[in-house]
């Protein structure tokens, strides 16, 4: 009954953490999502030692959404600090979706006595009613001030009729974020590998949200695959886990299997090239170039799975829609110019970018890892 | 021999090293097989293939002229077996080096190989010169060529020459922006519109008016209409966020800009008098939600609604709760005289979203999903994304042509219209396998004989004459764009990544600028009709927004054949009037203008009778003409038509919505009016 509480030494110590952390990842010199020092890679408390269990969070499931991010009790202390109360449990995937540079921390939470079940390696856990994935969306080093800056947290309820789309916009002074699912944009100048970058933010709107979201016509979460999630974590207090026992210790997951299979990170250089690119895809691509999903009548399928073969990844198949620009295949061995896939992904216009929605800016690792790629595939086009 | 001495000359100069490597100093050729042997000297500029990059870094250059005293049909091509595997691109120039104009280009129009080998064609004139710049966009290796000379063009070919356009921004439009109903090249960037101005004595004056930054840019696409009805059209750009109006001025001079907060992913967008009060409203596709609209109040004020509204389209136009409506166009299916909606969408997955629509306008201000009634049967999954609708046939009504853009649930579809509200599916027996699948599809008649052809996806599908065979041309078609008439010349020409200029025959045409009054002032939702001597009765609907991205020409074109007369033209105006205009000059531009109609009552035969009159619910129709698929109109005493439909066997209407007063109601059969007046109890 005693407040939940962070010393002021916690808060060091998770700082401290955060910037020396490193599990089982060796983050690349370019920054994606997950840059030094604010990933969601480490550090956060989870609140183990802190006993008591009437802070445990409760939500009213048939209230929500609430008005106010706030209202839901997530996070102890400062709201910005994104501080977990007990029963939140911060996680990180092994690969995760480009969102124009912006980072993020993501946290789920279970209603007391339900559990999540696993299903298959590749395929989204399946989790009670109840639950909320929650994921905060920032910039760090915001200018003018350098600082960190929270747009939004999405959430992803999971109610007796499906997952419903919840979104928080957050005020200026970083004190409280807005339930809005009407979509808006920001603009951000921030400094990344210390260069000034400047992006249009585009918070969506909720058909937005579900156009990513879904499978057929119903609502689903992305990341949180077991193989996306069987990596190793560094909680703030101290301790590392690999997240599916952790899951499975904090009784949000029953069992998995011994021999879960585990993603590559897509920018890890000592893996294979088509690895990397089949990582990337993965996430960044699946979503909707799956079995279906929102561009199922397009011929590639992008899901780490489907991705082994290379018909699927569009190597010498041909386009069903001409862009013209000499373009020839969705990928042509050896001729990035040739390929529709590297353009659609090098390019801004909004008729033509890909992934459609969720990204404005080019994302550039991806890019150099697709020309590398590209271009030492040899196969001869029929 | 003297030429002969010259060449030789040129070749043991010092300067032969430099031979071939820039404009200055291209090597003259002629007829006959050349040798490139390998591309390294200055890239050629502008491109004239229909890149809108030039990535080139090199190219070589030879100069071509044709024989004095001949014209001839030149067409330049390294689609030889000797080049097998190879890959070119070619720019082929009139002008000079310091003017050079882009006649024509080609990258990929070769079919040996891999396909990547080059074919241009045009037409020289006697003892002009033309460079040929070969460029190294894939490759520098070396390759032969060869310049064949012919005394003109296939016969009957439909050929298009690119012309050299200035412009800057996105090219979107071919439509009248200066009311002189020329159709202007219109370009657009968030802060600026390019018009290329059509001049009456030929050729372009180039404008670029600054506008505020758009919240929103045409990056789905464009759409054109005068929403204030002050003689200049106004745009629409249609975002992947939102909706942005360019609203133009009271001289056309200056744009205003007036964007919505609201979310829509657009995607097709068109203009269209929705609820048929006279002003022009707005329509906007939304990908993944029920469509929007925006209705003017006729002040120009635009009031946004998003699916089923009591005070905007109660029945709503399009409500699946997460979209799929890709490429809408306004067309009358069912010959009521007012405007339907064909939704042509795509989704993946299983679901109702990728389900077409046909939406009958009810003449009420409602309108029905009708494409899963039986005898109609076009609620298909096609992956679509536009659909071209226009009579293939000539038989007086609307056949559709449903491109599909990928065949994972189905190939394109082709229906005919029975006339009776029904359709025929012709796809099994209509030879359609070199049609493409793709995104644009939009219908016009290019080689003015009367047929309406299909521009798809880089090809045109050359219409056979009976709507029951197509000719799939490919050879100097661009892959999308604005349909319109560049140079007034009557032939159909494209604009996108650059100005394609339709060579022509010798067929005949007219065009017909419909200019409305008590409708809106495109007269966009007018039916068109034309009776000539050899091809009978050709219609079309007047239509703002067709394809997928582009807005192509207001003005309603057709192609006559050989016909040498008009007998008649008819137009249907969106407000019930009837305008007739006999034997008009062809090869020219019809203006008609509403405010000069038929009057409503001038009756044509009188001896129909209405009862009960005063009508309570229902009123009764008598007459001893014989009515089969006749139209029933019901106006005001001001002229505002507030019903129409096709009448049933009954031969009853329903009144029951009507409030108190007088009202006209008038049948039309066979083009003759039948009027009666009766009261509303």
């Amino acid at each position: 009954m005693s407040k939940y509480y962070l010393t002021l030494t916690t808060i060091l110590f998770t700082l401290l953490l955060s910037c020396g952390n490193d599990d089982n990842y060796t983050p690349m010199g370019e920054t994606d999502d997950d840059p030094m020092m604010t990933d969601d890679d480490g550090g956060s408390t989870d609140d183990e030692g802190s006993t008591d269990e009437d802070m445990g969070v409760t939500i009213d499931l048939t209230a929500v959404p609430f008005d106010t991010l706030s209202e839901y009790g997530f996070f102890d202390g400062n709201l910005a600090n994104l501080t977990p109360n007990e029963g939140v449990l911060e996680y990180s995937l092994i690969n995760k979706l480009f969102s124009d540079y912006s980072i993020k921390k993501r946290f789920i939470w279970m209603p007391e006595g339900v559990s999540a079940s696993y299903d298959a390696d590749d395929k989204l856990l399946v989790f009670p009613v109840g639950t909320i994935i929650i994921k905060n969306f920032f910039y760090d080093n915001v200018l003018p001030q350098n600082a960190r800056q929270i747009l939004e947290t999405r959430l992803l309820i999971n109610t007796a009729d499906g997952w419903e789309f919840a979104d928080y916009i957050w005020n200026e002074t970083q004190t409280e974020a807005t339930y809005n699912l009407d979509g808006s944009n920001v603009d951000i100048m921030w400094e990344l590998n210390g260069e000034t970058r400047s992006v249009n933010y585009r918070i969506p709107n909720v058909t937005e949200c579900q156009t990513c979201h879904k499978s057929g016509d119903t609502s689903i979460p992305i990341g949180p695959k077991p193989q996306n999630l069987n990596r190793d974590f560094t909680y703030t207090d101290g301790s590392t886990a690999n997240q599916l026992d952790k899951w499975i210790e904090e009784g949000y997951l029953q069992s998995v299997p011994a021999d879960v299979s585990a993603l590559i990170d897509w920018q890890d250089t000592s893996a294979p090239l088509k690895d990397r690119v089949r990582n990337y895809f993965e996430v960044n691509c699946a979503h909707c170039h799956i079995d279906d999903g929102h561009c199922s009548y397009r011929p590639i399928r992008l899901d780490y799975t489907s991705s082994l073969l290379d018909e699927n990844i569009g190597v010498c198949v041909v386009p069903d829609e001409d862009l013209g620009n000499g373009l020839t295949h969705i990928i042509r061995p050896g001729n990035i110019q040739r390929s529709t896939l590297y353009f659609r992904l090098n390019t801004t216009a909004e008729e033509a970018r890909m992934p459609l929605l969720g990204r404005t800016l080019i994302h550039e690792e991806a890019v150099t890892l697709l020309e590398e790629f590209i271009n030492e595939l040899d196969t001869e086009c029929e | 021999m003297k030429k002969l001495l010259f060449y030789t000359t040129l070749l043991c100069l010092p300067i032969a090293i430099h031979a071939q490597q820039d404009c200055a100093n291209a090597v003259p050729v002629a007829a006959g097989t050349h040798t490139v042997d390998g591309i390294d000297g200055q890239a050629p500029t502008p491109v004239c293939t229909t890149e809108t990059t030039n990535q080139a870094n090199n190219g070589e250059w030879y100069i071509y002229t044709a024989p004095a005293g001949d014209d001839v049909y030149v067409t330049v091509t390294s689609d030889l077996e000797v080049n097998s595997g190879g890959d070119t691109r070619v720019q082929i120039y009139a002008g000079t080096c310091d003017n050079l104009n882009c006649l024509v280009g080609d990258d990929d129009g070769g079919n040996i190989g891999e396909g990547f080998l080059s074919v241009a064609s045009f037409q020289a004139n006697a003892g002009e010169s033309y460079y040929i710049a070969w460029d190294n966009r894939w490759s520098s290796a070396g390759f032969d060529f060869e310049i064949n000379e012919a005394d003109a063009a296939p016969p009957g070919q439909l050929t298009f020459t690119a012309q050299s356009v200035s412009t800057s921004g996105s090219r979107l439009a071919m439509v009248d922006m200066n009311g002189d109903y020329l159709d202007d090249l219109v370009s657009v960037t968030a802060n600026n519109i390019n018009i290329n101005y059509q001049l009456e004595t030929g050729g372009f004056n180039p404008v670029d008016i600054n506008t505020t930054n758009a919240d929103y840019t045409p990056s789905w696409s464009l759409a054109a209409g005068d929403i204030d009805g002050n003689g200049y059209n106004d745009l629409l750009y249609g975002g992947g966020n939102g909706v942005t109006f360019m609203m133009a001025n009271e001289d056309g001079t200056a744009y205003t800009e007036v964007s919505g907060p609201e979310f829509v992913f657009s995607q097709r967008s068109n203009f269209v008098d929705l609820n048929n009060d006279g002003h022009l409203d707005a329509f906007v596709c939304h990908d993944i939600a029920p469509n929007v609209y925006y209705i003017n109040d006729g002040e120009g004020n635009l009031t946004f609604y998003q699916g089923a509204d009591p005070d905007g389209i109660p029945s709503g136009l399009g409500l699946v709760s997460n979209g799929g409506n890709y490429g809408t166009v306004w067309i009358d299916y069912d010959n009521d005289r007012d405007m339907d909606l064909f939704i042509a969408k795509c989704r993946g997955g299983n679901t109702d979203a990728k389900i077409n629509e046909l939406h009958r306008n009810n003449g009420d201000n409602t309108y029905t999903n009708v494409a899963p009634d039986s005898g109609v049967d076009l609620a298909d999954p096609l992956q679509t994304w536009s659909s071209a609708w226009g009579d293939y046939d000539n038989d007086g009504d609307m056949d559709g042509y449903i491109g599909a853009s990928s065949t994972s649930d189905g190939p394109t579809k082709y229906v005919r219209n029975n006339g009776d509200g029904t359709f025929t599916d012709i796809s099994g027996s209509v030879d359609l396998s070199n049609t493409p699948l793709g995104i644009e599809n939009a219908p016009a008649d290019f080689d003015n004989d009367g047929h309406i052809d299909i521009f798809s996806n880089g090809r045109i599908l050359l219409n056979g004459g009976d709507g029951l065979s197509f000719t799939t041309i490919t050879q100097t078609v661009p892959d999308s764009g604005a349909i319109g008439d560049a140079n007034n010349d009557g032939f159909l020409d494209i604009f996108s990544n650059g100005l394609f200029l339709n060579n022509g025959n010798d067929n005949n045409w007219i065009k017909i600028v419909t200019i409305g009054d008590e409708s809106n002032i495109n007269g966009i939702g007018a039916r068109v009709e034309i009776t000539s001597p050899g091809l009978g009765t050709q219609i079309r609907d007047v239509r703002s927004g067709e394809g997928f991205r582009y807005m192509s020409s207001l003005n309603t074109h057709f192609g006559l054949g050989q016909d040498e007369e008009i007998e008649i033209v008819t137009v249907y105006w969106p407000s019930g009037q009837i305008s007739v205009v006999e034997n008009p000059d062809i090869n020219d531009t019809l203006i008609i203008d509403e405010s000069e109609a038929l009057s409503i009552d001038d009756i044509t035969g009188n001896d129909l009778k209405v009862y009960p009159n005063p009508a309570d619910n229902i009123i009764n129709l008598e007459t001893s003409i014989q009515l089969n698929n006749a139209i029933y109109s019901v106006f005001t005493v001001e002229g505002k038509r507030v019903l129409n439909a096709k009448l049933d066997d009954t031969k009853t209407i329903d009144v029951s919505n009507l409030a108190t007063g007088n009202y006209f109601i008038r049948i039309l059969q066979d083009n003759n009016t039948y009027v009666q007046q009766f009261l509303k109890k």
